[in-house]
């Protein structure tokens, strides 16, 4: 079994910038929207739109995140279903108070009981959704691409130079430079365990049973590792790891570019800020026509 | 004058958490580039010495340590560990332990980074060290993807880059072939050459002196036993704790008088119904990396296959066909009339039982017990026969009275031991060894292999005894002398060589293409071959010279 | 080997934090080979068992840096992406049962192993409920939801799989520490 990063080289604008401008512009956007509770739509939309346009920027093949999409949207909705049957309530208030005239109904029982009650979609219900949705997926937009535009090989010296200890960062560096070797010790413990007749693909019996049956796979592969941590140990202080502070030999340096894609991240921290604190704007809305609509 | 590079001095010392000392009144001064050779078995004290050198004593390993160790005059104990790693630089037994970052570059870059010395001259001193060990090509490749040569040369270039002028070698030849131990060898003596400072410590004293150390030091119970050249070396220096060159032994043996018993594998039979037929196998893990080609051999009742070849040949890849953990992509491999194809591992597991090169890599259960019945269990025998199966596996690998103890906590020769008996309890009918002899020191490994091969007049061995064949892949030419009735050669996925080792191993042009490095021992049984008849160990030779 | 100290941060924690995170992302490709079951939206992700070994034996900053990093590793192998809340959380999760490392003196000892388990649990709840508490904010959904939809599937899961799991581990451990001699 072979770890394959999901990190391609790829000629791109989004892989040129800087990793701490990305991740800045990243907090920028979760702060934004939380810090000031923003559910307007038409503060959440356009934000949306420039996700997206950051994920298209970053060219990444639609094979390789099929599956992760596929993943997110059936996590979203079923989180955003499960929101919206259990109380229809998210942070604003003004779903409770939903007078709006109900569009359909869908009656939930238990077949041939009377247990259960109807669910009422109001316009209002809708918006609320489609707001959280789009919400959400902001998020995710922005989440995804990074394991497939950042190189592994910078994780450390990002986080050192985003003013992590050099300890803390090199943790980094080592997990990553280890963890192809871990996989390869998986895989031959794997191989080892099938050759003494143990199969994977049909571990048998219920659930407690199923995960026993997974000791001899865990049990030889983490105690080697604890072993092989003692002489790790020993070489890095023999290579004076933490005597000194650590000069790093990669470099980061910001572009102009860095500097106008964290100032879009800023700027759309302050405005959500702005809008929120001084026009009072950025509460759940619907368009007073749709609900003028929904109520004939 | 200038005080020596290294001046040790009544050095003592004892683990805080063991009873016993573990290296008694060492003294010993080396001079710039000198190359001492450090031998001894595992338990020896060498691995405490060099801790004591490299400063990991007294600053990991906490414990009473006396006398004196002095770099360039100035005591070891009193300096920063910062400042003794660019005096000392230490290479680990395990490169792949040893190497901390996820590419070349970086991995060099590690020392200086951490003495927090300016970019510029840490760039300056990569590319210095990476001319200077011929491995500019090696610069930008990911640490993971080295081959075991390439890995310990980074990790030697880590160590140059903090310009040490002491090199402490640890067991450097341990994870490597004799290809690359070879090459590897050659690396030290060129730079003892240029003034560094090199103490070799290895039980391969036939290997190690290819490199030619001014002065050997042979230790045993935590104490010196001998110090001085190589050229003429003291009846102290014991053949069976370090591995001496052959024509060493024999003349050892002879002062001594030692007699040995040794009886040779059986002589090769060819007219039974095979178990194991390979037919026109070919195997890739996709089109353009193809490992196996057209591979024909079968392994028939009665053999001891020893499977010779270089680290990356396809040796391992060829076995995993035999036991079904790989399929070929073209051609057939028919265990016991069967398509490999058409059985699961765990059916092929009934004829062939793998031992996996390191046992750690098996080893789970809480007791020695459990993890003998493991494969039984898999299998689905009745529960009367696993019983049975299991006390007669520890029965003969003499694991007696250890069945409750956990295999986890056992020694490495034990475990070795436990391995052996979890696939004889499976009751396969051929054994497959992979790397008998790895991680353990000289000493062990003899002793394991007689355990396992050594048979007498009137007992078959242990591995004859229990199993129809045996197969074990290696690259330690002197097993297959010694041990097997049959060798097969495998260069660069190919079968190159297929025959009794007397006619096999004689051809050292085929060697040398295949890098098989002939051992001391396999050119004085070609010496010899007209009055013995048959290879055998140098004890036994000794006995042929008037 | 040395006298343990709770908070110390050296070479010793550096490498076990990264060793366990690499545990971590190698068994999260494991989760992948096998097929466990799932009952409805519970996961069972062994690695977590490894997680909570590892701050049980290696103490908190361990645990920290496995459960942060080592959850990096395995949604970035995977292809997920980057959550920060939920690799603080697991990062939580490896901390807390780091905080019990000086309670335990026998690996193999049964009221150690349950202590080992009870801090354990501890660590998951408080770090599943702080990532679930965070999509509160993040997703604005309400807290039942954030209870029946993050937190209770994702604490069963592990849960399950640290009682059955952690048990054989630290019993492992304590075979090679026996050989190991310290």
């Amino acid at each position: 079994m072979l770890v394959s990063w999901k990190y391609r080289p790829r000629n791109t604008i989004i892989q040129r910038l800087d990793p701490r401008s990305r991740l800045i512009f990243l907090a920028c956007v979760i702060l934004g929207i939380t810090i000031p509770n923003i559910w307007d739509i038409r503060l959440i939309f356009p934000l949306f739109l420039i996700t997206v346009g950051l994920y298209l920027l970053a060219r990444i093949e639609w094979k390789d995140v099929r599956r992760t999409w596929l993943f997110i949207f059936i996590l979203i909705f079923f989180i955003v279903g499960l929101n919206g049957l259990l109380s229809g309530r998210g942070g604003p208030t003004s779903v409770m108070q939903d007078t709006s005239a109900p569009l359909f109904s869908i009656p939930l029982f238990i077949p041939g009981t009377t247990w259960g009650f109807v669910l009422k979609i109001t316009i209002v219900r809708v918006f609320f959704a489609m707001t959280q949705i789009m919400r959400m997926l902001s998020m995710a937009i922005l989440a995804i691409p990074i394991p497939y535009t950042m190189d592994p090989n910078i994780y450390g010296i990002t986080f050192r130079r985003m003013g992590v200890s050099d300890k803390v960062s090199f943790t980094m560096d080592l997990a990553f430079r280890f963890l192809p070797t871990l996989a390869r010790d998986l895989s031959i413990t794997i191989d080892a365990q099938r050759a003494r007749g143990y199969e994977m693909d049909s571990l048998k019996g219920g659930i407690v049973a199923r995960l026993r049956r997974l000791a001899p796979l865990i049990v030889p592969v983490t105690m080697q590792s604890t072993v092989t941590g003692e002489e790790v140990i020993d070489a890095m202080d023999l290579r004076a790891f933490g005597t000194a502070p650590r000069t790093w030999i990669r470099a980061l340096s910001f572009a102009p570019r860095d500097y106008i894609f964290m100032g879009l991240g800023l700027a759309i921290f302050i405005t959500f800020l702005v809008f929120k604190f001084v026009f009072g704007v950025g509460e759940f809305w619907v368009p007073p026509e749709a609900l003028a609509w929904a109520n004939g | 004058m200038a005080d020596a590079p290294l001046v040790v001095e009544n050095l003592s010392f004892q683990y805080r958490t063991r009873p016993e000392v573990a290296i008694k009144d060492i003294s010993f001064e080396l001079h710039q580039g000198e190359m001492l050779l450090i031998a001894g078995s595992s338990g020896c004290g060498k691995t405490t010495l060099a801790r004591c050198i490299n400063g990991l004593i007294p600053r990991s390993y906490r414990g009473k340590r006396e006398g004196s160790i002095r770099l360039n005059g100035k005591e070891i104990a009193d300096m920063p560990l910062a400042d003794v790693a660019q005096v000392v630089g230490t290479l680990l037994q395990d490169p792949e332990r040893q190497i901390v970052a996820s590419n070349v570059f970086s991995e060099i870059a590690f020392g200086p980074e951490n003495l927090g010395l300016p970019r510029d001259e840490i760039i300056r001193r990569i590319d210095q060290v990476l001319k200077r060990l011929k491995i500019e090509y090696l610069r930008d490749r990911e640490t993971f993807n080295l081959s075991g040569g390439e890995k310990q040369k980074v990790a030697l270039a880590g160590l140059l880059v903090m310009q040490p002028s002491i090199l402490l070698l640890d067991e450097p030849l341990a994870s490597l072939d004799p290809a690359s131990a070879h090459e590897a060898l050659e690396i030290f003596r060129g730079l003892a050459d240029e003034g560094t400072t090199i103490i070799l410590i290895e039980h391969r004293v036939e290997d190690a002196i290819s490199a030619r150390p001014d002065r050997l030091m042979y230790m045993e119970d935590g104490q010196v036993r001998y110090l001085g050249g190589i050229e003429k070396l003291p009846p102290e220096i014991d053949h069976h704790k370090v591995k001496l060159p052959a024509s060493w032994v024999v003349e050892r043996i002879r002062a001594l008088g030692e007699r040995m018993d040794y009886v040779p594998p059986a002589k090769l039979k060819t007219d039974s119904d095979p178990l194991v037929v390979f037919n026109h196998v070919n195997f890739g893990y996709n089109e353009e990396k193809q490992v196996l080609y057209d591979i024909n051999f079968q392994i028939n009742r009665g053999d001891l296959i020893a499977v010779l070849g270089p680290n990356g040949a396809g040796k391992s890849t060829l076995v995993k066909h035999a036991i079904g953990l790989l399929k070929p992509t073209a051609g057939q491999v028919l265990v016991e009339g069967k398509d490999t194809r058409k059985m699961s591992v765990a059916q092929v597991a009934r004829v062939l039982g793998y031992v996996f090169q390191s046992p750690t890599h098996m080893l789970f259960a809480p007791t020695v017990k459990e993890e003998l019945a493991f494969g039984p269990q898999n299998l689905e025998f009745p529960k009367a026969a696993i019983d049975k199966s299991v006390r007669e596996s520890v029965e003969t690998v003499n694991l007696n009275g250890l069945e409750e103890y956990p295999p986890l906590g056992l020694s490495f020769g034990q475990q070795k031991r436990t391995t052996i008996a979890a696939v004889l309890a499976m009751q396969s009918k051929i054994m497959v060894l992979d790397e008998p002899t790895a991680g353990q020191d000289y000493a062990n490994y003899t002793r394991f292999m007689d355990a396992m091969c050594g048979a007498t007049e009137r007992k078959k061995s242990l591995l004859a005894e229990n199993f129809a064949a045996t197969m074990f892949i290696t690259h330690d030419i002197d097993l297959a002398v010694t041990y097997a009735n049959r060798v097969l050669i495998v260069s660069a996925g190919r079968l190159v060589a297929d025959g009794r080792p007397e006619d096999v191993l004689k051809d050292f042009d085929l060697l040398e293409r295949c890098r098989v490095r002939p051992s001391s021992l396999l050119r004085l049984n070609l010496e010899m071959f007209s009055q013995t008849g048959s290879f055998m160990p140098a004890e036994k030779l000794a006995q042929y010279l008037p | 080997m040395e006298k343990k100290s709770l908070w110390e941060f050296g070479t010793r924690q550096v490498v076990y934090g990264a060793i366990g995170a690499a545990l971590y992302g190698a068994f999260s490709l494991l989760t992948n080979l096998v097929p466990l079951p799932a009952a409805g939206n519970i996961t069972f992700r062994p690695a977590v068992a490894i997680l909570i070994f590892f701050g049980v034996a290696y103490g908190p900053w361990v645990g920290l840096l496995a459960g942060f990093i080592g959850n990096t590793l395995g949604d970035s192998l995977a292809g997920w992406g980057f959550y920060w809340n939920w690799s603080l959380g697991n990062g939580i999760m490896g901390m807390i049962p780091g905080l019990a490392m000086l309670m335990i003196q026998d690996y193999k000892d049964k009221m150690d192993i349950a202590k080992a388990i009870g801090w354990g649990v501890a660590g998951i709840a408080v770090g599943i409920l702080f990532s679930s508490l965070t999509e509160m904010f993040v997703g604005g959904i309400d807290l039942n939801t954030a209870l029946v939809g993050y937190f209770t599937p994702a604490f069963i899961g592990n849960l399950v799989v640290t009682v059955i799991l952690l048990p054989i581990l630290m019993i492992a451990f304590a075979a090679v520490n026996a050989r190991r001699g310290r």
